[in-house]
């Protein structure tokens, strides 16, 4: 807007400060051509099952954007169980080594409490990055295979707590301080 | 002090004018001279290479590019803002970004410069370093030209929280909702929202899954409501933000903390939200 009034000189002096804009354009363009076409190039490579895919709107620009079905289960207790089960392993995991004891059942309630933790962590990262609105099926495959491997390492802790010396035991033996 | 300057330029004038009046013609020769020779000499140019994200609607087979612009910092204002408007203005017309207010208050330019979300009205030129200057639209938004980004699901974000005033019982005087000051203060850090989406753009969460997570912008606003004394729909907005999406998609990074040209904290509006959601 300003450039309208100004005088004609410092108008000049933009002229020529354009020409030496464009001539380096061209020489840089020349030095990082090859990076920037092959920054921009990767969305030919993309993965087949993560498509950019075009802007879907649903209804008009005037209606306001879907409100998904209220469930406390999926919101705020989850949210809240996840907070207390990960503040609680603090005091599961000092507890066997403060009281000076090994006590099965204090071993079982933190594996217990790890398990738990983990599948929910697990839970979300799944959530974030395989949604089911995108990907429905490749979000229940990994949803189950999540529910999977949960299972197998808790089949797997339970022996190594019947059969074996126990978790809280077994990090005693490993720990070399 | 007054008294001062007026006697010197009286006795100044005096002087003037009984020159002038000996040699009219010489008198005003030599002062335009002096005025000349006063000039100061041409500053040092001080060139700035602007590295602008380029892609045109027009021609949706092209690649976006970046595209580089020389301006002289003498001659331009210190923000962002002015630079573009300045390459729009004497370089390239076709240069396409939105601006309106350019003091912050409308959150038109909002764009990613130097990998930061920010106004470019608010955001400086860094003058002291040599390195160019990069300036994107906001990232992982659909782009409609250059700087422009699509705002179209935001905005319908923005109205399915209801961003207005909900109420079944009139006022007790028929006239206006009064609030305590207590309770006007907690609206503070959040109505100042201009929702320029930097923050929502900045959060990863908002990224990947910007269709079902509400974002930190539009929480903040749900947040507004949530916390207004006056209002009476508390129950049916936080009933609203019950779903593993629209609110619990915010893993506390921060980033849109960060990035508020505004210096407000969507971070601990939503740290609030979720204490309320437990806390009825």
């Amino acid at each position: 807007m300003a450039s309208f009034a100004r005088p004609s000189l410092l108008r000049q002096t933009a002229m020529a400060s354009r020409c030496t804009a464009i001539s380096s354009v061209a020489t840089r363009a020349a030095i990082a051509r090859p990076a920037v076409v092959a920054a921009f190039h990767t969305s030919s490579k993309r993965p087949a099952f993560l498509p950019p895919g075009p802007q879907k709107i649903q209804g008009s620009v005037n209606d306001p954007a879907f409100v998904p079905e209220a469930n406390s289960a999926h919101g705020s207790y989850h949210w809240a169980t996840e907070r207390l089960l990960a503040a609680s392993l603090v005091p599961l995991t000092i507890a066997p080594f403060a009281a000076g004891s090994l006590n099965p059942f204090t071993d079982a309630i933190l594996c217990g409490a790890v398990l738990l933790h983990s599948h929910m962590g697990f839970q979300q990262v799944v959530t974030d990055y395989i949604p089911k609105r995108g990907w429905p099926r490749l979000h229940k495959a990994f949803w189950w295979a999540l529910n999977l491997a949960t299972v197998t390492v808790g089949v797997g802790l339970y022996e190594f707590e019947t059969n074996d010396v126990g978790v809280t035991e077994a990090i005693k033996r490993v720990w070399k301080a | 002090m007054s008294a001062l300057r007026t006697s010197s330029s009286r006795v100044l004038g005096a002087s003037f004018g009984a020159r002038a009046a000996m040699l009219p013609t010489r008198a005003a020769f030599t002062r335009s001279m002096a005025t000349v020779s006063e000039t100061p000499a041409e500053p040092e140019p001080r060139l700035k290479t602007f590295q602008i994200y380029r892609w045109n609607p027009d021609t949706p087979s092209e690649k976006p590019r970046m595209q580089n612009y020389t301006i002289d910092l003498n001659k331009t204002g210190p923000m962002i803002l002015d630079a573009i408007i300045r390459i729009k203005n004497e370089q390239d017309p076709t240069l396409t970004f939105r601006r309106s207010c350019r003091e912050g208050i409308c959150g038109s330019c909002a764009m990613n410069i130097n990998g930061q979300n920010t106004l470019a009205c608010l955001c400086r030129i860094p003058a002291e370093s040599s390195a160019d200057v990069k300036i994107y639209p906001l990232p992982h938004t659909y782009v409609v030209k250059d700087l422009v980004p699509d705002l179209t699901y935001f905005y319908k974000q923005y109205k399915s929280i209801k961003p207005y005033l909900q109420r079944d019982t009139p006022a007790e005087d028929g006239k206006e909702y009064r609030q305590s000051k207590e309770d006007r203060k907690k609206l503070d850090g959040l109505y100042e929202c201009i929702l320029c989406a930097c923050c929502s753009t900045s959060c990863p969460s908002y990224w990947w899954n910007s269709e079902e997570y509400l974002g930190p912008a539009i929480l903040l606003q749900s947040y507004r409501w949530l916390a207004d004394s006056r209002d009476e729909r508390t129950a049916e907005r936080k009933l609203n933000l019950e779903n593993n999406m629209s609110l619990y998609r915010c893993h506390t990074i921060l980033n849109c903390t960060k990035a508020c040209p505004k210096g407000l904290n969507p971070g601990k509006a939503i740290a609030n939200i979720k204490l309320a959601m437990n806390s009825s």
